[in-house]
């Protein structure tokens, strides 16, 4: 049986489509709309406000308290304003790539401004990954290089019995442990978010640049 | 707040909300879901009506923002339905007899056009509505030629489906 057939069918369905009357319509455009654009833009906001609250956290239960030990505050003050002012700089795109996303847009190019916004908030969270792996480096490399640094910082000397030695072993240690779970964590947490949000869209938008690429 | 635009949307939705049905029904698998993505197709319209300033005809637009809404937006993943899952006596007796009523063709249309995935489905709808190559690479944004050619791919796809040797 040819298409055309069933394309006669189709266009008599006309008159047996369901109604929805005026009211209904009408309360329906009033209702919360559960988008992907929505999702994309309210998870956003919670990884800036992730980061940033992370940040002030530190700071507020005295974590950079060594460093004011080892007279590096100064430095740590010009990082953090760097670190804001960058923040920002990410805001501004994230926006600006979310409010120009259109539902009147072509399919693809309405696809490509969603993977795009996303992309903003990814780079946002590897731009502060790295910021937090570089940090703890440079802090590493400053405080194991001032002499006597490990002492003043953990109150340890001699008497003790533990050498300076292992603290810095051990440190540089559960550093490392801290990071690689927290990129772990982290990396699984968002494969699944995303994964499920995005799946349909990431499979709409390869089956698209297909078409085009073939 | 605007009462004369939610007079005009309400009226121009009215009139063509036959569309909103037939994407809901392409891309859902059952009421449920219907009524979810045709919330949100209605919830995408309304925002967005302010825009539409008539440059186009209204029921243009409402291909383009309810596809979008049904490929890129809704969140929930439309599962692709198997062959093997169709309600199967349905479609035989569709696929078997020759002079068959209407709605029992238009349910194994339906049922074959389930199967496809969901660029496909949006390339057969337009092209059951009538719509001309040209509007059919804008709406989705893929050149014409491009268009040209997956369409009839996937009509010989179709055309497999609906008449199994």
């Amino acid at each position: 049986m040819d298409l055309e057939q069933y394309k006669k069918a189709w266009k008599n369905q006309e008159e047996q489509g369901q109604k929805i009357t005026a009211k209904d319509i009408l309360s329906m455009t009033q209702s919360k709309s559960s988008s992907i654009i929505k999702w994309i833009f309210i998870i956003g906001i919670i990884e800036f406000t992730f980061w940033l609250g992370l940040n002030y956290l530190f700071t507020l239960n005295g974590v950079f308290e060594p460093y004011r030990k080892l007279g590096l505050i100064s430095i740590m003050n010009a990082t953090n304003y760097l670190h804001y002012a960058i923040v920002i700089l990410f805001l501004i795109v994230f926006y600006k790539n979310y409010s120009s996303i259109s539902v009147i847009d072509d399919t693809k190019t309405l696809m490509k401004k969603i993977l795009r916004t996303r992309r903003t908030v990814k780079w946002y969270v590897y731009y502060n990954l790295a910021s937090v792996v570089i940090a703890s480096i440079i802090i590493n490399v400053l405080i194991f290089s001032t002499p006597n640094a490990v002492e003043t910082i953990y109150h340890i000397n001699s008497s003790n019995g533990i050498s300076p030695q292992k603290v810095i072993t051990i440190a540089i240690i559960a550093q490392a442990i801290v990071l690689l779970l927290m990129v772990l964590f982290l990396g699984l947490f968002y494969y699944l978010l995303y994964g499920i949000l995005l799946k349909k869209l990431n499979r709409n938008y390869k089956e698209l640049t297909k078409l085009e690429s073939s | 707040m605007n009462k004369d635009l939610e007079k005009d949307f309400l009226e121009d939705f009215e009139k063509n909300q036959n569309i909103v049905h037939k994407v809901c029904r392409i891309y859902t698998n059952n009421l449920d879901a219907h009524n979810d993505l045709f919330q949100e197709i209605t919830i995408q319209l309304w925002k967005n009506y302010a825009k539409f300033r008539g440059d186009s005809k209204f029921s243009t637009w409402m291909y383009r923002v309810a596809l979008n809404t049904a490929i890129s937006l809704y969140r929930k993943s439309t599962r692709r339905v198997k062959t093997q899952d169709i309600d199967e006596v349905n479609f035989k007796i569709a696929a078997k007899e020759y002079d068959d009523t209407e709605e029992q063709q238009l349910k194994a249309l339906y049922n074959a056009i389930k199967t496809l995935n969901d660029i496909e489905k949006a390339l057969v709808f337009l092209y059951l509505e009538d719509k001309s190559y040209r509007e059919i690479s804008e709406t989705l944004g893929i050149s014409e030629v491009n268009a040209r050619v997956k369409m009839n791919r996937t009509k010989d796809k179709l055309k497999t489906i609906l008449n199994p040797e």
